[in-house]
């Protein structure tokens, strides 16, 4: 089975589950069109995440802190937009600054320090752990939650089909992008020798560290846009629980999709229709005695295992992604 | 036996690197501590304090290390057999219902229910690591994704058991206590220390005499430095994987287990996992700081354990939340992952 | 290149006051065995390393390199000896990578640099093809896309490190045709070698380096082979092994109508039929990448093979894994002592039982190890085997490459083997554990056991082996009594060009075994 045969089988098969899953809770009671609206803004932290991470890791550098840094930029995004005249939309871009100023450090220690750039991942996201509930009491004086007043939010866009958040659009946006990029420039070009060969980049005259740093950043700063974005565009407060898993679950839709943003897209949309659903089932009435919430909740995480394990069988992180390239 | 002076325990210049990457942590952490108005000098007199400053809070100290020696051993045994069981959460949460069940509901004879409880959270502990274990040998399913995933789902599966079959009634936030015949033998009244860390160091000194001592644990070991050997050697790489999972889990049953049957005064499991959450995070960087080695482990999981008791005095003293700990834990692992840091620092101070 | 001294971050003092010059229309060989520096010298001049120490001058200006694109400005580059191309990139994408003509968020600008490349090819007369992607080419093809790729930045001194390890001989003689066209034009050319034939053949001056130091300079009419080898070892010849004749006995391995699928499903070894015998060395030549890694591989156990059989000492053993096969009497030398025999990171004494584990004789119950006997068994290796160390707890990493051998090959022969299966055995070692470790094979030979030897390096096929088959495309293309050919004869077999008349068979030399 040849990998388009089997990208195309699994879309396929999301769907119909997806179709599936939504006719059976509309006969419970679930309204197709807010499931389809929790879904899309499940889709647009994952996406922005995930978009990041694949150019980065086309380049060769993994970044497994993805989970730490939407945590951070989570409570940066919401005191941004606490600030006086600011707002959501300043949140979302305080957050993206933040990610990107932390995806540098993170690539900094990676590229020049010589990392083992999976532990460096690992350990931002315990410091992301330890350090977001210390902000928590330093900032707001709260243990554990905040909540905003409601006109800091990202306004959504209203159709006809539901409304939507601009974010979600900018995600979409910033995928297509990210393939052009990829696939239509030369910066593209450089980057993906760089993620395979870099000892051949190198010698040709190509810096494959300040590429590599700048991925780091760049993928940092989408994934802090997509931080800020869930208290910002999504839940209306921040926990210091908010990220719940969903950095890893962005780094299986990076390595579902083959490093190829658009892909990694689908794959966004798919695992975040799961997560869309958890906290759909979870807020509406009529639906949320009848299903185990526990059971529900787990939902995200045990399609992400049965994707992956289903179809992506051998696919694993890039072999020379995760070390460090020395010249001598 | 005969195990020759094969300890790898780190020898002088691996101890001060060791330590100077803890003050750096410490040190950053303090600078992230000024912009918010608090003091690090007070709130690291009181960490010292809180930790060692009376018998009392020495105990202490090793009681927070229990869990974190055992929690360490899951990354650490993963790395020498050149995986990332990052699972230990899950696995941890898994053995603590499992000692639980057979704490707080089956009544046995005095000297076997212990053990009982204690087998059963690393019989629990270990089964929850075999399916990633198995993704893994199966499908080639990367560990650090699936470690994860079992992670969340075993605290919804935990919270959702601890609430509805286990819960003490009456008593909403947490679990039936283990009975008096599950218990392990406390020390002293004044801390919540108990025979348990007696148990979990000997397993580190197991799992240490495994690896460096019979011919399974050589060849794990072997697996993981150069798998392409390690075939040639005639190694089988499921096995070997497998394994390393099996031990991994089953010290993080026995760190549930510990805060369960081993921790005075709840005896019990919280419903919202309060008493074991974030220590298997906590175990990794324990276990990098004892540069994955199981004896290493349990030297800075007393590192660690320190910093978590202090920790507590620090946020009543100073005003500084004890989840700073946690941060500074964080930044240690984040350094030690970079040993270019050090031949820069040896170069500069060669000079 | 004035007083250039390298020292590594580990300690290791690759260079140590090295001069060298070069002119235009010039070729320079660079000759020296393996580890005198050669190769960190040229990396410096290339760009890809810096000098601790000393200066570089070009055309009377200093200048400091941080990176090869500075070197390439100023017109040197290097091919590599690990070829530096991105596997799936096709040949035009794989020469244009770093000087795309086009700023960063545009699209490479690949029409007009495929009529630039064009005209290169046509000008120097190496052709590749331009659309397929460098993982599907063959060994000297990829060379020429690196030749390539440096000429196309217009690069006036072209370095090329051991060029010629992966090639034919035919394909040998197109590339000093080449260099002799470059240096007509005007260009420079720094060859790499440690073969004294190849650098007298083509260098107009040979500069020899050893131990990190220039121990001589000569230009190439008044060299001669043992002038060479005294400035590159310190002896006057490089020493041979000798090897009396030996009577063969019966056969240990027989291997019959074996087939072996490579990596990506294409068949690399097809059936091959041939024997090995008690007593004597069965020489395999071949340029790499002929299937013989998947041959060594699936007599190792390391590898399923795909048909045929394969027969040691009576048992057939096609499908055991290599725990059985050692049992059973067989040892293995593979390729890459680093990569597959050894680990760099366990001291001496662990790695002396990698692959005896399992026996009893280092046990004790429940599968714990002795570690008593295995320090005494360790300790035995080292002494017997020569191998120079600080100590058994000294981590094998830190041995020289040479020791790191010995260590593994003492520790195949210790097992007593009835055969022995050794690929490539002496690559990339000093002269002095070459030497001594050719010797451990023929001695083995005379005790009675059977060696099987693969290897590209021709002089030692032809030192070590009674007999000899060259190995192309996955057969035998030529076997027999190793008197029976010539050096030349090798050459073009290597190349795949048999002798007319096709009187050479891959056809074995003895009866088939009976089961």
């Amino acid at each position: 089975m040849t990998p388009t045969l089997r990208h195309l089988l699994a879309y396929l098969l999301g769907a119909g589950l997806i179709a599936g899953f939504v006719y059976a809770l509309s006969v419970l009671g679930l309204n197709p069109i807010s499931l389809l609206e929790a879904g899309l803004l499940a889709m647009t932290p994952l996406a922005l995440a995930a978009v990041g991470e694949c150019l980065n890791e086309k380049a060769g550098v993994v970044n497994i802190g993805l989970e730490g840094i939407l945590l951070i930029t989570a409570v940066v995004g919401v005191w941004m937009a606490e600030l006086p005249g600011f707002g959501g939309g300043m949140g979302i871009l305080g957050g993206a600054v933040a990610g990107g100023l932390l995806g540098f450090g993170l690539g900094a220690i990676s590229v020049y320090g010589k990392a083992d750039q999976i532990i460096a991942g690992i350990g931002l996201n315990v410091f992301a752990l330890g350090f977001v509930p210390f902000l928590f009491i330093s900032l707001w004086a709260t243990p554990g939650i905040r909540v905003f007043p409601a006109e800091l939010m990202v306004p959504r866009i209203l159709t006809p089909f539901g409304q939507f958040s601009p974010i979600t659009l900018l995600a979409i946006v910033l995928a297509v992008l990210a393939h052009l990029l990829l696939h239509r420039t030369v910066l593209g070009f450089r980057i993906q020798a760089v993620g395979e060969k870099p000892e051949a980049a190198d010698v040709a005259g190509v810096r494959v560290d300040r590429l590599r740093l700048l991925t780091s950043t760049l993928g940092g700063a989408l994934c802090g846009a997509g931080g800020a974005f869930l208290p910002l565009g999504w839940f209306g407060g921040v926990v210091k629980e908010i990220s719940a898993g969903r950095g890893f679950i962005a780094l299986a839709c990076v390595v579902f999709a083959g490093l190829e943003p658009l892909l990694a897209l689908g794959a966004a949309f798919l695992f975040g229709f799961a997560d869309g659903l958890a906290s759909a089932v979870a807020v509406t009435p009529g639906v949320k005695e009848r299903v185990p919430f526990y059971f529900v909740n787990m939902l995200p995480y045990a399609t992400t295992l049965v994707v992956v394990a289903l179809v992506i069988g051998r696919r694993r992180f890039p072999s020379t992604v995760g070390r460090p390239y020395a010249r001598e | 036996m005969a195990v020759p002076a094969r300890v790898r325990l780190p020898l002088l210049r691996p101890l001060i690197e060791q330590l100077a990457t803890i003050i750096f942590g410490l040190v950053v952490g303090a600078l992230l501590m000024l912009p918010f108005g608090f003091s690090p000098l007070r709130a690291y007199r009181s960490l010292l304090a809180g930790a060692f400053g009376t018998i009392p809070d020495l105990l202490e100290t090793l009681a927070f290390a229990t869990p974190l020696m055992l929690t360490a051993l899951p990354f650490s045994v993963g790395v020498r057999g050149g995986l990332f069981n990052i699972g230990a959460e899950g696995q941890m949460y898994l053995g603590a219902i499992g000692a639980t069940m057979v704490a707080g509901l089956l009544p046995l004879p005095a000297g076997v229910h212990l053990a009982a409880a204690t087998a059963a959270a690393m019989l629990f502990g270990a089964a929850w690591a075999l399916v990633p274990a198995l993704l893994k040998i199966w499908r080639g399913v990367h560990e650090v994704i699936s470690t994860i995933m079992f992670n969340w789902m075993a605290f919804w599966l935990s919270t959702y058991l601890a609430v509805n079959f286990l819960g003490e009634p009456g008593r909403a936030e947490r679990t039936v206590p283990a009975l008096l015949t599950a218990r392990y033998p406390v020390f002293t009244e004044d801390s919540t220390l108990t025979a348990a860390i007696f148990v979990a160091v000997a397993l580190c000194v197991v799992v240490y005499f495994y690896l460096w001592g019979t011919r399974a644990g050589y060849e794990i070991r072997l697996a993981g430095e150069n798998p392409e050997a390690a075939r040639y050697a005639g190694v089988h790489a499921g096995k070997a994987i497998l394994i390393t999972f099996l031990i991994g889990g089953m010290a993080a049953g026995l760190a549930g287990a510990s805060q369960i049957i081993g921790r005075p005064p709840a005896w019990s499991l919280y419903a919202t996992l309060g008493n074991v959450v974030t220590l298997g995070f906590d175990g990794i960087g324990v276990a990098l700081v004892g540069r994955n080695h199981p004896v290493g482990g349990v030297l800075a999981a007393i590192l660690f354990g320190a910093l978590a008791h202090g920790g507590r005095l620090m946020e009543y003293e100073a005003g500084v939340l004890s989840e700073m700990v946690r941060a500074i834990n964080g930044l240690i692992v984040i350094t030690l992952a970079a040993p270019e840091i050090w031949k820069l620092v040896r170069r500069r101070s060669a000079r | 290149m004035r007083d250039i001294h390298k020292v590594y971050a580990d300690g290791t003092v690759a260079l140590r006051g090295v001069d060298l010059h070069l002119s235009r229309g010039e070729v320079v060989g660079l000759l020296g065995e393996n580890g005198a520096g050669k190769t960190t010298l040229m990396k410096i001049l290339s760009g890809l390393l810096r000098p601790t120490r000393g200066e570089i001058l070009v055309e009377g200006r200093p200048v400091d390199f941080r990176n090869p694109g500075d070197a390439l400005r100023v017109g040197i580059g290097m091919v590599h000896q690990a070829f530096t191309l991105v596997p799936p990139y096709t040949g035009l994408e794989n020469i244009i990578l770093g000087q795309e003509a086009a700023r960063a968020l545009l699209p490479p600008r690949t029409g007009a640099a495929r009529e630039r490349v064009e005209a290169l090819m046509a000008e120097t007369g190496l052709a590749v093809p331009l659309d397929d992607p460098a993982e599907s080419m063959p060994i000297g093809v990829q060379q020429r896309v690196e030749i390539l790729k440096t000429l196309y930045r217009g690069t006036s001194v072209l370095i090329l490190d051991e060029p010629t390890s992966a090639l034919t001989p035919v394909e040998v003689d197109d590339l000093f045709r080449f260099l002799g066209g470059l240096r007509a034009t005007g260009k420079s050319v720094v060859f790499i070698t440690h073969k004294l034939k190849e650098v007298l053949e083509i260098s107009d001056r040979i500069v020899v380096l050893r131990g990190g130091r220039v121990t001589g300079e000569v230009t190439a009419d008044r060299a001669t082979p043992e002038r060479l080898a005294e400035m590159m070892v310190g002896r006057k010849v490089v020493p041979r092994v000798s090897r009396a004749p030996h009577a063969a006995g019966r056969p240990v391995l027989v291997v019959r109508n074996l087939g072996v699928a490579g990596d990506r499903g294409a068949p690399a070894v097809r059936d091959l039929s041939f024997d090995v015998r008690a007593g004597e060395v069965f020489g395999i030549a071949g340029v790499e990448g002929n299937g013989q890694s998947e041959l060594v591989q699936a007599l190792t156990g390391l590898r399923r093979p795909d048909g045929g059989e394969i027969v040691l000492e009576g048992a057939r053993i096609a499908r055991l894994n290599p725990l059985a096969l050692y049992r059973r009497g067989l040892g293995h030398i593979p390729e890459d002592k680093a990569r597959f025999g050894l680990a760099l990171t366990f001291d001496v004494a662990e790695n002396s039982i990698l692959s005896r584990q399992a026996e009893p004789r280092f046990l004790t119950g429940l599968g714990r190890l002795d570690w008593r006997r295995i320090v005494t068994y360790a300790r035995e290796l080292v002494e017997g085997f020569k191998v120079v160390t600080p100590g058994l707890r000294a981590t094998v990493r830190s041995l020289s490459g040479g020791n790191q051998q010995r260590l593994l090959v003492g520790r195949e022969l210790s097992k007593s083997p009835v055969l022995i299966v050794a690929m490539h055995p002496t690559r990339g070692l000093d002269i002095a554990s070459t030497v001594y470790i050719r010797e451990l094979l023929i001695g083995i030979r005379d005790e009675g056991a059977a060696v099987l030897l693969v290897s590209a390096d021709l002089d030692e096929i032809i030192e070590l082996s009674d007999r000899i088959a060259v190995m192309y495309e996955g057969r035998f293309i030529g076997a027999g009594q190793a008197e029976e050919f010539s050096r030349e004869e090798i050459g073009l077999l290597m190349g795949g060009i048999t002798a007319d008349g096709g009187a050479r068979t891959s056809a074995p030399t003895s009866a088939p075994a009976a089961d």
